[in-house]
């Protein structure tokens, strides 16, 4: 029975590249969301770390060996996010997710993407039970990077005086 | 066969209930029947009596039962009725050769004969597991009973399962903390900068590597990493230090992915 499911997953695991978590035998299929994000990635990239306006979070998954770096410039005057970028390295949800986040935080107020929250980011991408945390990951970057940036300003506001 | 033996296990563990909740009882004749077991016992034929009075014998009186499921002396092949072995796994039948029910108390490391360590010797590990399957292997049982079918696959899937996580420290690892129950909180995520930054070059840097030899320098780097790793496992695990433990195999993990995407570049 193993074999059948796992015949008619390699057809659409052909189409997608090689996301990792296909691999494994069970029926569960990337919905096209994950796809998409995957097989055009938005706002891959990195800023600099040491400029003042911009925010790095690291966060990590020890359990499968994930890394997510997601960045944010923030508009000084008005605290507004103007632009994100991620990279990251694990499975095709941990990216999809990272790169929702990046989506998400443009545009935003600072204090308001502290209020995304992962069940939205799954439910928007229909991810199953098993990565949730992927999603949880996300949430993680963006609280992180928000913090990064706020503790580089208070540092950089309290050598200025 | 199977039926008979559960009724047996049953009815002497009512017995002892009955008995430890009333120590007035006289005590019981080794060859004559138990007034206690033979109403409800009454419908099996006379060779089992003996049997049940030696198990009887063996069994204490006051007290806990014995632990059952894992004592080898009450374990019978429920083909040809023979004992299985006193020290050793009861797999397959010395007797009869017929393959026995999954044990699920029995732990991988038992399997393989080797005390529950982290430096197992691994080069045993091929020998021993090809000398099982010779005997478990779902191919040569394509002629008995779909019972043993069952059996033979389920048992062979085991011994693959318990071959497979020994064969890799890492998976070693883990399943010596989950016999431990040691718990690792899966959805867990770290933020250690240190860590991370180091994982996320070593990942840029298998990712930026334009050649084979490139590739093979950093595959050589984590392995060397991830060797004194495992070593700083090992002995957290042999001083009960199992916070350190669970560190090292999560650094052990990361490295494990750089090498598995190292090889997918290969």
């Amino acid at each position: 029975m193993l074999r059948l499911i796992g015949k008619r997953l390699l057809p659409q695991t052909q189409t997608l590249g090689t996301p990792a978590a296909a691999a494994v035998g069970a029926a569960r299929f990337y919905h096209e969301r994950v796809v998409d994000h995957y097989n055009n990635p938005r706002n891959v990239g990195s800023f600099d770390k040491e400029d003042p306006t911009v925010g790095t979070g690291l966060v990590g998954a020890p359990a499968c060996g994930d890394v997510m770096k997601l960045q944010i410039k923030v508009d000084e005057q008005s605290g507004k996010i103007v632009d994100a970028c991620f990279k990251t390295f694990g499975c095709g949800s941990a990216i999809a997710s990272s790169s929702v986040a990046t989506e998400w935080v443009k545009g935003k107020q600072m204090e308001e993407v502290l209020s995304i929250k992962n069940t939205e980011i799954a439910k928007h991408l229909s991810l199953p039970p098993v990565k949730l945390h992927c999603s949880m990951l996300a949430e993680d970057a963006i609280k992180a990077a928000v913090k990064d940036y706020e503790s580089k300003k208070a540092k950089n506001g309290s050598s200025e005086m | 066969m199977w039926n008979r033996r559960k009724h047996l296990l049953l009815s002497s563990l009512s017995l002892l209930r009955h008995i430890s909740s009333t120590s007035h009882l006289p005590r019981l004749h080794p060859l004559k029947p138990s007034p206690l077991l033979s109403p409800s016992n009454s419908f099996l034929p006379p060779v089992d009596s003996q049997l049940r009075n030696n198990l009887l014998l063996e069994l204490p009186l006051r007290g806990f039962p014995r632990n059952l499921s894992s004592s080898n002396s009450c374990s019978f092949c429920w083909n040809c009725g023979v004992v299985g072995p006193t020290s050793g796994v009861f797999l397959a039948c010395g007797s009869c050769g017929a393959v026995q029910p999954v044990d699920a108390s029995v732990d991988y490391f038992q399997i393989f004969g080797m005390k529950k360590i982290y430096e197992i010797e691994e080069g045993d590990l091929e020998g021993i597991y090809k000398d099982w399957q010779k005997k478990l292997h779902p191919d040569l049982v394509h002629s008995k009973s779909e019972k043993e079918k069952g059996f033979a696959a389920e048992q062979s899937a085991r011994v693959i399962d318990a071959y497979r996580t020994l064969k890799n420290p890492l998976s070693r690892a883990l399943y010596l903390l989950k016999l431990e129950q040691i718990h690792v909180d899966e959805e867990k995520t770290v933020s250690d900068p240190d860590l991370l930054m180091e994982m996320m070059e070593m990942r840029e840097a298998v990712e930026e590597a334009k050649d084979t030899q490139s590739l093979n320098e950093i595959q050589s780097k984590v392995k060397k990493k991830l060797d004194s790793w495992s070593k700083s496992f090992k002995e957290a695990f042999n001083k009960q230090d199992f916070g350190s433990a669970v560190n090292c195999t999560q650094r052990m993990k990361y490295y494990e992915r750089a090498l598995e995407e190292i090889t997918k570049k290969l």
